[in-house]
């Protein structure tokens, strides 16, 4: 099907003002996709548009893209001028083929500089190629730029004032909730979600969303346990997806460190660490606190783990389950260290209502760290009184609180369980880890431990040593 | 091992492509030239290329900013500054650009926290700036807090702070280490163990955990062993094996693992991975920025590899 020049460029010509036209109609359109399709049926649009849906018959991209490729590369080089419509819609053709040609986003930078184009648009262009090519690099550097220039314009006061990144949402400091932002956040969220729907382990979708919270949503305590309470069906049934899991650790080492912060704030003993006095809260009063939002760090912990125990053993054999539990059991292994070691400070997450408690944890933060291991169940067991609630969310029964030696008889019940190889693998090497990292790390011969275990493990394997271990 | 297949694949690249599939892949010409450039080097056959129409394409991408584009008419970029800078000392031309410019545009691209504009590749602007030789007119210490800031509890790096931790970004972040002489600050074993975890049953080493091995990762992960040494703690041969599974015997050239379609990437990352190996058939190449140690030499460049 040999076509002339003329021929290429009228029907391309065409196609592009069917797809700005495709979004004129309907400015809904939530997908984009490739219709397969080898050939064109006479005189009718490649561009389809059904419900929400655009789709592209495939015929026509071989012809498409490099046009408006070159098109936009004749512009950029000068010698041959498109006025700014025309630049709107070759560039949204070109990224909706070829999201990743940096040089027709950057183009679009230009344009809401100029302010000729809102750069909310081009969050709804990287949401709909996201569709189609959920990893895309280039899709999301572009989107942390839009949401650059919309925090620019949400707070303009506060971005001259505060560093970046430390513009706040709401409730701060007298100042009424921004809406806008609210909504980008919100926004944002969903389109990581569904772009790490697309692609399993999308580590570009996950880390956009790490980055979402740390500058629209810095220190907000609510948003970050509502991200970790909404994210536990989402692991749960995406067991393998290593991205998803390190979100709920970065959740879990903000809050513990949101946590910290707020509790340092507060001062004195007859405190009580409601939302309402934590800076970055939204405003919510006491009465409006949830459970979940008041939980202690241990309890964070104490549910995170419980978690990852109930996936475990639910699904043998899943390497990123294992990860997470080092992970969480590393932060924390951590926190309570740095816990005991407050020695001359008073103890953070306490309700000082409770006398005898003051005492007895002033007790144990005078010991030694190294014995916290043996004594760690003895002294949660006091631990699960203090809560920052009233006393009417007092935990009934007592829960064990995670230490080495809960840990190692953990491994212990799934190896003497376990039928799947891989996941006695995992949990073998889960316990070199908690002895080689966890332990080691106390002491200085720490990375001699980690040599150790693996001078063990080559010579299993047999192979020749090539240099001479240390 | 094919070689003479692959060389033949990298060779006649390119000219076979039709508009559509050659306009899709522009966006990053200038390291696709440096992939396929490179892996002809390592295996002895540069002379196959065309070396002054090639010096002519990078030199007329240089823009004004001093910066270098992907191909022309395209903006510039720190990453394809780096291909470009590469490319050209492999054949011995960086003469050919305007140094001092380049060096400008690399250090306008570098922000208040350290890091560099042009996103997760970050540390590939101290590749450029060292090959310049004008290392020093980076802000280092400002640069080197930021890498270290994105270092992980399980020794790894991100390409943030608080991301997780990536194959590809460790080889960035180590290589920047190595560059500027900080591999002290990285907990080799740590790092290490982390590494090696990365080799699966197959012998083939994946990015991140549970995830499919793939062959550009012998070279990430192998290369990062390399640097903090501990290449010992992979099983070479299996290795070796996966990536040679990888090989196309018909058209030549490697796919990311054994069955898929080849690309001059996943070949160049094949071959390097093997030089890594041990592999005497094919030339040394230095880990940290994946060329042939020779060129190195020649402009008298050793980055710090630990024993």
């Amino acid at each position: 099907m040999a076509e002339s020049e003329e021929e290429v460029d009228v029907l391309v010509q065409r196609v592009v003002k069917d797809i700005n036209n495709a979004f004129k109609k309907n400015p809904n359109i939530d997908e984009i996709g490739l219709i397969p399709c080898p050939e064109a049926r006479y005189n009718r649009s490649p561009i389809v548009l059904v419900e929400n849906k655009l789709g592209m018959e495939s015929w026509c991209v071989k012809f498409l893209l490099p046009f408006v490729h070159n098109k936009l590369l004749l512009y950029r080089q000068r010698k041959q001028w498109l006025d700014r419509e025309a630049l709107i819609d070759i560039t949204c053709t070109l990224l909706l083929l070829n999201p990743d040609f940096t040089t027709a986003w950057n183009v679009r930078k230009e344009l809401a500089q100029c302010g000729v184009l809102n750069p909310e648009r081009d969050l709804y262009l990287g949401k709909l190629v996201l569709t189609k090519f959920p990893k895309s690099p280039e899709t999301w550097i572009h989107r942390r730029w839009v949401l650059q220039q919309v925090l620019r314009q949400c707070r303009p006061r506060a971005a001259e004032q505060k560093e970046p990144g430390e513009v706040e949402l709401g409730g701060a400091q007298g100042s009424p909730p921004n809406e806008r932002l609210r909504r980008v956040l919100r926004d944002e969220m969903k389109v990581c979600a569904e772009a790490a729907g697309r692609y399993p382990s999308n580590y570009n979708a996950w880390s956009h969303r790490i980055w979402v919270l740390q500058n629209l949503a810095k220190g907000n305590l609510k948003i970050l346990y509502d991200e970790l309470s909404s994210m536990k069906l989402w692991v749960s049934t995406h067991v393998s997806d290593h991205s998803g899991f390190h979100y709920r650790q970065f959740l879990m080492k903000a809050l513990v460190a949101e946590l910290s912060r707020a509790a340092d704030a507060s001062c004195g003993p007859s405190q009580d660490l409601h939302r309402s006095h934590w800076p970055n809260g939204d405003g919510v009063g006491p009465a409006a606190a949830e459970e979940s939002r008041t939980a202690s760090v241990p309890e964070l912990f104490g549910k995170e783990l419980e978690l990852c125990t109930d996936l475990i053993e639910t699904y043998p054999g899943h390497e990123t389950l294992w990860c997470h539990r080092r992970h969480v059991f590393f932060l924390w292994y951590h926190w309570r260290k740095e816990q005991s070691q407050d020695v001359g400070r008073q103890p953070s997450l306490l309700n000082h209502t409770d006398e005898t408690l003051s005492g007895s944890l002033g007790a144990s933060a005078g010991r030694n760290v190294q014995a916290m291991d043996v004594d760690l169940a003895l002294e949660e067991s006091k631990q699960t009184s203090y809560t920052q609630d009233s006393k009417r969310l007092k935990r009934g029964p007592l829960q064990l609180r995670p230490g080495l030696p809960s840990e190692h008889s953990f491994v212990t019940k799934i190896l003497s369980g376990c039928r799947s190889p891989e996941q006695g693998r995992f949990a073998a090497a889960y316990r070199k880890w908690l002895d080689s990292v966890i332990v080691a790390a106390d002491t200085r011969s720490g990375s001699v431990k980690i040599k150790a275990n693996m001078n063990k493990r080559i010579s299993k394997r047999k192979t020749k040593v090539e240099t001479l271990l240390p | 091992l094919l070689l003479d297949k692959h060389a033949d694949y990298i060779a006649a690249y390119g000219s076979k492509k039709d508009d559509y599939e050659y306009a899709l892949s522009e966006y990053l010409r200038m390291s696709g030239i440096y992939w396929g450039l490179t892996v002809m080097d390592l295996m002895g056959q540069l002379h196959r290329m065309n070396k002054d129409e090639i010096i002519e394409f990078v030199r007329s991408c240089q823009h004004e900013c001093g910066g270098i584009s992907a191909s022309l008419g395209h903006d510039p970029h720190l990453l394809y500054t780096l291909s470009a800078v590469q490319i050209l000392t492999l054949y011995d031309s960086v003469s050919v650009l305007d140094i001092d410019r380049v060096v400008e545009y690399v250090k306008s691209l570098q922000q208040d926290d350290g890091s560099f504009t042009g996103d997760k590749w970050d540390t590939q602007a101290y590749g450029s700036s060292c090959l310049c030789g004008k290392l020093e007119e980076i802000n280092l210490n400002k640069a080197v807090e930021f890498v270290l800031s994105c270092m992980n509890f399980d020794g790894g790096f991100g390409c943030r702070p608080g991301s997780e931790s990536h194959a590809g970004q460790i080889y960035c972040c180590t290589g920047f280490l190595s560059i500027t002489g900080n591999l002290h600050q990285v907990n080799a074993d740590l790092l290490g163990w982390w590494l090696c975890e990365r080799q699966l049953p197959s012998g083939g080493l994946n990015g991140r955990p549970e995830k499919l091995p793939d062959v550009c990762y012998s070279w990430w992960v192998l290369a990062s062993l390399k640097i903090i040494g501990r290449i010992h703690w992979i099983d070479k041969s299996k290795l070796r094996t996966f990536i040679l599974a990888c090989q196309d015997e018909e058209t030549g050239g490697f796919a990311d693992r054994p069955g898929d379609m080849v690309d001059p990437f996943h070949t160049l990352f094949g071959v390097a991975g093997l030089s890594l190996l041990g592999d005497e058939q094919i030339k040394a190449v230095n880990p940290v920025l994946c060329m042939p140690e020779d060129v190195l030499q020649r402009i008298g460049l050793r980055p710090e590899i630990a024993s």
